[in-house]
Order: structure tokens, then sequence, then C-alpha cells
């Protein structure tokens, strides 16, 4: 431990208001493995990998759909500019300046939530239009799920935060 | 903080390692995707090299020939519009038999060459049709890609074909010989653009100039006319 004080604005590593929210953290790694996710099923939209092997589900039927563009975008397309925007908040969010930003809050909340509500669909698509399943698109479901709930403390920061 | 930055790298090197080594494991595969130098001592070595995929009874008679182009536009309008029609009609009641050769205008559809080959990877489990049938449904997906093969072996995990012998035929040089000879015989009946439709019958081939399906049937009509045997 270094830095210590007892003055409640500056944490145990003299980095100003605050300690790192831990939450934060773990957006800002499971973001940037549905970052990946998202950007390996791009490629393979764009056509740069070869095949996609699952080893459950039929990501060939799931990929080959009519549903995994929206229009002309690859729902691929969506993932990798969704997480990537999650991640650079979570960051950004874990600076000194902005540890207790009430907009970075919100922006994680809303972007969390609106992912879930996106992939919930997408899963709807897959068990009963599609009635096949990609395993990749169930990864990132499962992660996007999980960074919802690790956004839920900023709730409090929203309502109670100083900045 | 330190401990959260080196999960990160982590995690970030692990990432850029898997789908970079994906990427370039399929952009540097070993799929010919352009036609290949052949030398033909004579018509017969290229008609013998030829194939066309053929629909119908080989005793029917008269022949419908198109030469197509997965790329291409026209050839996937035919393709799903007129072509069932024929199927249905006069395929079905065994007057015509449909023949198709490739035909990629490379020039303008980078991607046509190895659809082609696609499709002859398809015929070796017996699924050309099907799989010639998804090829044009999905045209504006695939047409436009920098690398096509991926979404290619997804169609023929569609059509119900071997994912592994499709993806070994795909990343080869097999059916290059016969794409590229089916080139050369277009070339050499006067096929400069696709579709091209010839109809054949009592040993007299003629080019035909309307692709829709009245026009066929009308053609079709007119060389089964006991004044045309």
């Amino acid at each position: 431990m270094t830095g210590i004080s007892n003055d409640p604005a500056v944490d145990d590593v003299g980095q100003g208001r605050g300690a790192p929210h831990g939450n934060r953290m773990v957006v800002a790694v499971l973001a940037l493995v549905g970052f990946f996710v998202a950007l390996f099923l791009w490629a393979h939209n764009a056509g740069l990998t070869g095949p996609i092997q699952c080893g459950i589900g039929d990501c060939a039927t799931v990929q080959s759909s009519e549903y995994a563009y929206i229009g002309p975008v690859p729902v691929s397309t969506i993932g990798v500019v969704g997480y990537a925007v999650l991640v650079a908040l979570a960051l950004l969010g874990l600076q000194p300046a902005h540890r207790d930003s009430r907009l970075v809050g919100t922006l994680l909340l809303a972007g969390s939530g609106g992912g879930v509500l996106f992939s919930a669909w997408l899963t709807y698509l897959e068990a009963f239009v599609i009635h096949a399943w990609c395993q990749y698109c169930v990864i990132s479901a499962i992660l996007i799920t999980l960074i919802f709930f690790a956004s839920l403390p900023e709730v409090g920061r929203v309502r109670g935060g100083a900045r | 903080m330190k401990k959260f930055y080196y999960i990160f790298a982590a995690v970030a090197v692990i990432g850029i390692g898997v789908v970079g080594f994906r990427v370039s494991s399929s952009m540097f595969g070993s799929a010919v995707s352009a036609p290949i130098t052949l030398d033909f001592a004579d018509d017969a070595e290229l008609i013998a090299l030829a194939q066309g995929i053929t629909k119908g009874d080989d005793a029917a008679p008269v022949t419908l020939v198109e030469f197509g182009d997965y790329q291409c536009p026209g050839c996937g309008s035919f393709a799903l519009s007129v072509k069932p029609q024929i199927e249905a009609t006069l395929v079905a009641s065994g007057q015509v038999k449909f023949v198709f050769y490739d035909f990629p205008l490379i020039s303008i559809h980078p991607n046509a060459f190895l659809a082609a080959r696609a499709a002859r990877c398809a015929a070796d489990e017996g699924k050309f049709w099907e799989y010639h049938e998804v090829l044009f449904r999905n045209q504006s997906r695939w047409a436009t890609a920098s690398m096509p093969a991926s979404a290619f072996e997804d169609y023929s995990a569609e059509v119900g074909v071997n994912e592994g012998s499709f993806t070994a035929c795909l990343n080869s040089d097999e059916y290059a010989d016969v794409v590229t000879a089916n080139m050369e015989l277009g070339t050499r009946m006067g096929v400069s653009g696709t579709p091209t439709i010839f109809i054949n019958a009592n040993g007299q081939t003629r080019r035909l100039n309307n692709y829709d399906f009245q026009s066929l049937n009308d053609a079709v009509q007119t060389m089964l006319a006991p004044g045309d045997r």
C-alpha cells in the first residue's frame, strides 16, 4: 500500500477521489472479451475467416440466415461497435478524473441495458425463428448480461454521485 | 490497478491472437479463385474436359444450355424465377434437358470463379442444384466480400454437404480446370455475357435472345414441332 492518507478524497494509491471502481474493471474485461467474440463474427461475415466450427449448435445456419444482417449491416458490426464503446467507457470511468462521473455511470447502464435487450431479441430469433444456435452468439448474450449486472452499482453513483 | 491492467492486456493479446490466426490462416489459404492456364490441342480435348451439369432426362429431345455466372444479377433472376418454371414444366415432362456451364466474368466479378468451383465441390455430394440456388439466393451477401470462402462454406452446411470435404475441395485447385475449360468452351461458342442460353435439338444449335419463360417455351415448342424434326 502506498500513499495512505486520511483524506477521503485521496485513494490508497494517491490517484484522486474515491477508489477505482471494481465493477468498471469487470465491465472492461468482459466487454473486451465480447469485443473479440463480435470481431471474430464480423471477420466471418466479411469473408475474412474460414468456416465457423461450433462445438454445439449450428453457427452456419445462424450466420447465413437473413437475421445475421440488419439491412446491409451485419449484426456482428453492431456488436463490435457496442462492445468497443463499453470498453472505452469502462476504461474512462477508471481514470481518476472520471471515477465519480455520473455521465459515465449513466452511459454504462444505458449501453449494457440496451445490449441486453438487443441480445434477448437475437436469442429469441435463434430459439423460435431460426431454430438454430450459434455458440458465439450465446457467449455474447451471456457476456452482455454479466456486463449489465456488473454495471448495476452505477445506479447508486448516478443517484447520489457528486458529478 | 496494475493487476487489472495485466488481466486486460492478457485478454487483449489472446483476443488479437485468436482472431488474427483465423483471419491469416484463411487469407493465406490455397483456394484457386481464378482461371488456370490450359492448352487444348483441339476442340475435342476441350470438350472432353468441359463439363456441364445436367438436369432432366438424357434422352430429352431438346437441350437448353445456359452459360452462367454466379455473381451476375441477370443469372440470379434467371435461376430463381425462370429456371424453376422450366424444371416444373419442360424438364418434368421429359421435353427438355437443362445443362449449366460456368462462365464467370472474372474481369467484373472477382468472386464468380471461386463460386463456380464451390458449386462443383457441392456437386461431389450430389448437391449441385441446391447449392446453385443458394448461391444465387445469397448473391448480394457474398458478391462484395473480400474473401467469400467462409460464406461458401456456410452454404455447404445449409444444403447438407459434408463441411470437411467441401472445405478441402474449396481450398485446393479442384475443378479449376473444369471451370476454366467451361469458360473457354463458352468463348469459342461466342459467349460474351451472361446468362447466354442455347437451344439444341435435332443436331441444330441456336442462341436465344430472350430468356423469359414464355420465349424459351415458344422456342422449345418450335423445335419440337413436326416441321422441325
